[in-house]
């Protein structure tokens, strides 16, 4: 149990550093799927442990969120692409000025 | 399972029909007569509404997965009290700039309101993110509505709330994955039963951040003043006000329905997190020169207050609470439907757009100043109550050196609020022209107008059914 904890709190953190450190919107997209990820494999191993579907059945659900999600985001980094020709997200500053 | 026992949840069910209903209609609609659409998807709200009390609502769905009640009911009423007044408003802007996209703008809309609609009655953590989720994602949607039409403003409006919003469901879903995988259930009334330890700690410390982020309490709240900025108004309009509503009955239902034994380790973060954005909110918009920024950081601090209400807690500061939030989201809505009236009569969204508001349009200046008021707390309108009576409750709580602080910022409020008024009054405009309103938006703008004086003349009744919601509300007792 105390592994698949360590396990996921590291892929967590990584999906946070990378969160904060991408300036790639699909980078950041990445980091962000990286953290569901991390919180899908601990339900699973709690699930695991404990017995019953609670864990398994509440990561089915995350990882339809998270798709529905992606899909969104995708779309929006598309029209992000077609309105500056990058998606750099440090260089999106046209707002606060 | 039939379809009768889904009754206590009908809102729900009705809206997402309603959105349906809205999506096919748009398939057989032509160009011309899409307008028409608005019109829809006002009556089924206004459908919706009446059924919110014909219908008897109470009762569990699949044995405590869901429970109905006078808590979700009056939750629900403000939920489509918003969005009749945001499609009311937005009605003919949608026409005029979307015209071939009108029928999937409302049916997302619809969507968002059946994900708020179902939220306050979840019992299971599963389905409180799910329809959390339900409720976020079509406001990105919404949000990104203008596309590139007018230059990359919108787009990174919509882009920032996303990668905020996304960002910030990882960490509730991680949270709430540790809470649930500690208990070894999803069942909200027995996450907190165990022994406990600190991974809960963690976990509600992680869960508290990411809906923190999403109602943009500081230090969370980078986002709101750009996708406020950026994005179409009559969406931030419905953005700055339903999503609020949503996120603070998650935050009851997860405090102090679920974990009212970590008190311990949410109350004080909550109550730094509360005077920060008293502080931040308030101090930021004094600088603002955009009427949309102003209103983003003066939400940020409405928002301190509607935290300082949660915080009291138990039954009187949940109730005061909700008081707080119908005076916001009727007075927020005003305001920026107001915002959007002046905007659309293509005078721009700077506070000198307002200048000599007082003569070209004597109405809606009034209205305009009304609102202003409301959101300073001056009696004797909505606002004046809201915020009494949540000091009410934070003094009863124990919490005298917050209505202090609160107070205080009510004062710099008032300074900003008025230099909008300012404008509106004093400042002199070459312009001299009258304001042309469409009648739609000139109808929800008074609709605002009558609940904001309303609610300021009388507000019993609707401090009777938030009482009685927030009784309803399993573990919130005394």
């Amino acid at each position: 149990m105390t592994a698949i904890l360590l396990i996921s709190s590291a892929l967590f953190c990584a999906g946070v550093y990378g969160l904060l450190s991408q300036r790639h919107a699909v980078g950041v997209l990445i980091a962000i799927e990286l953290m569901i990820n991390a919180a899908n494999l601990l339900l699973v191993g709690f699930g695991w442990r404990t017995g019953g579907a609670f864990g398994q059945s509440f990561a089915l659900f995350t990882m339809a969120i998270a798709v529905a999600e992606v899909v969104v985001g995708l779309a929006l980094i598309l029209l992000m692409y077609r309105s500056r020709g990058d998606v750099q997200v440090d260089q999106a500053t046209e707002l606060a000025q | 399972m039939n379809f009768h026992d889904l009754q206590p949840m009908a809102l729900g069910v009705l809206l997402a029909a309603a959105a349906a209903l809205v999506l096919l209609t748009d398939l057989f609609t032509k160009p011309s007569t899409k307008p028409n659409l608005g019109w829809l998807t006002f009556g089924l709200l206004s459908a919706v509404l009446v059924a919110s009390f014909t219908l008897d609502l109470r009762g569990e769905v699949a044995s405590h997965v869901w429970r109905g009640g006078a808590w979700p009911v009056f939750l629900a009423r403000l939920f489509l009290v918003a969005g009749l007044i945001t499609v009311l408003g937005g009605m003919d802007h949608i026409a005029r700039k979307w015209t071939y996209r009108q029928g999937e703008f409302y049916t997302v809309l619809l969507l968002c309101l059946t994900g708020m609609v179902l939220l306050p009655g979840a019992r299971d953590l599963v389905l409180l993110i799910v329809c959390f989720e339900l409720m976020g994602i079509p406001l990105y949607i919404l949000t990104a509505f203008a596309k590139t039409d007018s230059g990359p403003k919108p787009v990174e409006a919509a882009l920032k709330l996303f990668l905020i919003g996304a960002g910030s469901t990882a960490l509730t879903v991680f949270g709430a994955a540790l809470l649930a995988g500690l208990a070894g259930t999803t069942d909200m009334s027995v996450l907190v039963s165990s022994t406990l330890s600190p991974l809960q700690g963690i976990g509600t410390m992680l869960l508290l951040a990411g809906l923190a982020f999403k109602i943009g309490v500081a230090p969370f709240h980078m986002w709101v003043p750009d996708t406020y900025e950026g994005a179409p108004t009559p969406v931030v309009a419905f953005l700055s006000v339903a999503p609020k509503v949503g996120g603070f009955a998650t935050l009851v239902m997860v405090l102090w329905q679920a974990l009212p034994r970590l008190i311990h380790v949410w109350g004080p973060v909550t109550l730094v997190l509360c005077a920060l954005t008293l502080t931040v909110g308030n101090l930021g918009a004094i600088a603002q020169r955009n009427i949309k920024r102003l209103l983003a950081y003066s939400g940020v601090g409405q928002v301190g207050y509607v935290l300082l209400g949660l915080l009291s807690g138990r039954e009187f500061g949940v109730a005061m609470m909700l008081f707080y939030l119908a005076a916001y989201v009727v007075t927020n809505l005003g305001v920026f439907l107001v915002a959007h009236a002046v905007a659309e009569a293509g005078d721009g969204e700077t506070i000198s757009s307002f200048d000599g508001l007082g003569r070209r349009s004597p109405w809606l200046a009034m209205s305009l100043l009304l609102f202003l008021l409301s959101l300073a707390g001056i009696p004797f309108v909505a606002g004046f109550w809201a915020k009494f009576f949540v000091f009410v409750a934070a003094w009863r709580a124990g919490q005298s050196e917050m209505v202090l602080v609160g107070a205080l910022f009510a004062t710099v409020a008032l300074f900003y609020y008025l230099g909008v008024a300012r404008a509106a009054y004093v400042n002199v405009s070459a312009k001299t022209e009258k304001i042309v309103v469409s009648r739609a938006l000139a109808g929800a703008i008074i609709a605002c107008l009558l609940a904001v004086v309303g609610l300021g003349a009388w507000p019993s009744p609707v401090v009777e059914a938030a009482m009685a919601a927030a009784r309803s509300v399993s573990g919130i007792g005394p």
